[in-house]
């Protein structure tokens, strides 16, 4: 069942009800009619809630606040500035939690949901990591494909001309996993599987020469 | 209302399509409160089954009314069956009973879709390609998201898909078998724009607009190693022509989680059955950076 069904349904109801109004009675559906009545109650209770939460934007403020987004990105810190920022007030809250409850208990005092939740999204926005893998990302990349087409003559040239320092990094940005332990030559193994590796999979390798 | 219509791709399964599309688009609904239709063009039915009790889908979709097949059916049989009012459902329905989701709209498949490639062949050029997106062009503009489901081929349907898409988002597992697929995948729909050119307006071209990576796993470097070798990939193919310059891979890659498997069991978004998981995490992340992406905010 929908919302809308279930206004179908006591539309239905409320007519059958009117039209019978008159003539019905007895102890059995009245206190039926009595229990109704109280449900009814409690429900509308929750709906002008959600209604008028939804209306002033305290619903989205909170499903943002709840959403996993804000289980992952939402500090105290964050909503300190945040409302320093929106309401001019401090927040005084110790634990996130409490933290959570203060923030929107304050935006809704200043009557700055919107503006609550811009901020939220704002933050959440920003917050999103992405690995950029730093501005010579691209060119590493080039030149791992690169030593992956060389023959072993070539490469051992090649490498030969870098630090350890540059292969590590050359390492780091095309995904093969090291540690501090790792040795020059060990670190040039991998480079040389994964760079012919990765050569032969996009396509790019260059046959062998048979000498 | 601007729509996006996007088609969501892969010929290769088991790369996470559905589970994108029924995450992202519920992420879109519930927190971006954007207004999403999920159309399934799937035989298999996975974001019908996924976002519908099985009860409730088959009697919804009975004989292939009321599901995206009957589109199909009424393209071969030159009829009017198809009715998107009745067609769609609104909403998911929760352990309560009733609706959540409101902004966020399905309009399920049924198996008979099966069926449609075995005739479809009937139909000539272009009004096949033009199939879908004469049905639902206009109910597209309803909404501010439409995530097209596509089946795991490049048969008609999935062409038509591509015809009324704005774009392509492409879902992949990084591993060998995805990255093959993905290069023929680049090529097939630049054939796709030179061959639908004449019949789209210009600013539609169909292109690859974004890649998703799903089932990410930390452990080791078997994975980095397959990240890198797709973003040489897509590299080689900027440079080619066969991608276009906004083609972008979408970060944060979606992390293997069992709660997303299981929230198919109970048929609601991951971000309504667990939304302390990682999954429902990872999805919110990501359909920030989607929006950031398809709506000018790169």
């Amino acid at each position: 069942m929908n919302y809308l069904d279930l206004s179908s349904r006591l539309l239905q109801l409320g007519e059958r009800l009117a039209k019978h109004a008159g003539k019905i009675d007895g102890e059995t559906l009245g206190r039926s009619a009595r229990r109704l009545a109280a449900q009814l109650d409690a429900f509308e209770e929750h709906l002008d809630s959600y209604l008028a939460s939804r209306k002033s934007g305290e619903l989205l403020l909170e499903t943002l606040i709840r959403s996993p987004a804000g289980k992952r990105h939402l500090t105290i810190e964050l909503l300190k500035h945040g409302l320093r920022q929106i309401a001019g007030k401090r927040l005084k809250s110790g634990d996130l939690p409490a933290a959570k409850r203060e923030f929107i208990e304050l935006i809704h005092e200043a009557g700055k949901q919107d503006k609550g939740v811009e901020f939220l999204q704002g933050a959440f926005a920003q917050a999103v990591h992405v690995e950029t893998g730093g501005k010579d990302k691209l060119h590493l990349q080039h030149e791992f494909i690169r030593l992956g087409q060389l023959a072993d003559e070539e490469f051992a040239q090649e490498i030969g001309k870098r630090t350890f320092g540059e292969l590590r990094r050359m390492a780091g940005v095309n995904g093969i996993k090291f540690t501090d332990k790792t040795t020059k030559r060990r670190l040039t193994a991998l480079i040389r599987r994964y760079a012919q590796r990765a050569a032969l999979n996009i396509g790019v390798a260059r046959v062998p020469s048979q000498t | 209302m601007s729509s996006k219509v996007l088609a969501f791709i892969n010929f290769k399964g088991g790369v996470g399509k559905t589970a994108t599309v029924v995450n992202i688009g519920a992420t879109l609904a519930k927190l971006h409160e954007k207004k999403v239709l999920i159309v399934d063009l799937d035989p298999q039915s996975n974001s019908s089954v996924w976002l519908m009790r099985p009860d409730r889908w088959r009697e919804h979709v009975s004989k292939g009314r009321r599901s995206s097949f009957q589109i199909y059916d009424d393209a071969l049989h030159g009829k009017a069956r198809f009715d998107f009012d009745e067609a769609v459902v609104k909403g998911v329905v929760t352990w309560t009973g009733f609706t959540d989701l409101p902004r966020l709209h399905l309009l399920p498949a049924a198996v008979e879709l099966l069926r449609i490639e075995d005739r479809i062949h009937e139909l000539r050029a272009p009004v096949v390609y033009q199939i879908l997106d004469s049905a639902l062009g206009l109910h597209f503009k309803g909404y501010d998201y439409v995530l097209l489901d596509c089946p795991p081929n490049l048969y008609s349907t999935t062409k038509t898909a591509i015809f009324a898409a704005d774009g392509c988002v492409v879902p992949y597992v990084p591993d060998y078998l995805s990255l093959s697929g993905l290069m023929v995948l680049a090529e097939q729909i630049a054939e796709m724009r030179e061959k639908f050119a004449p019949y789209l307006p210009a600013r539609r071209k169909p292109n690859i607009a974004a890649v998703i990576v799903s089932h990410y796993r930390q452990a080791g470097n078997v994975f980095r190693l397959a990240v890198n070798e797709l973003e040489l990939s897509l590299s080689q193919l900027h440079a080619t022509g066969l991608l276009s310059d906004r083609a972008t891979l979408l970060q944060p890659y979606i992390r293997h989680c069992v709660r997303v498997a299981e929230s198919t069991s109970e048929h609601l978004p991951v971000i309504l059955y667990a939304p302390a998981s990682i999954g429902a995490q990872d999805y919110c992340d990501l359909t920030q950076r989607f929006v950031d992406l398809f709506e000018g905010k790169k």
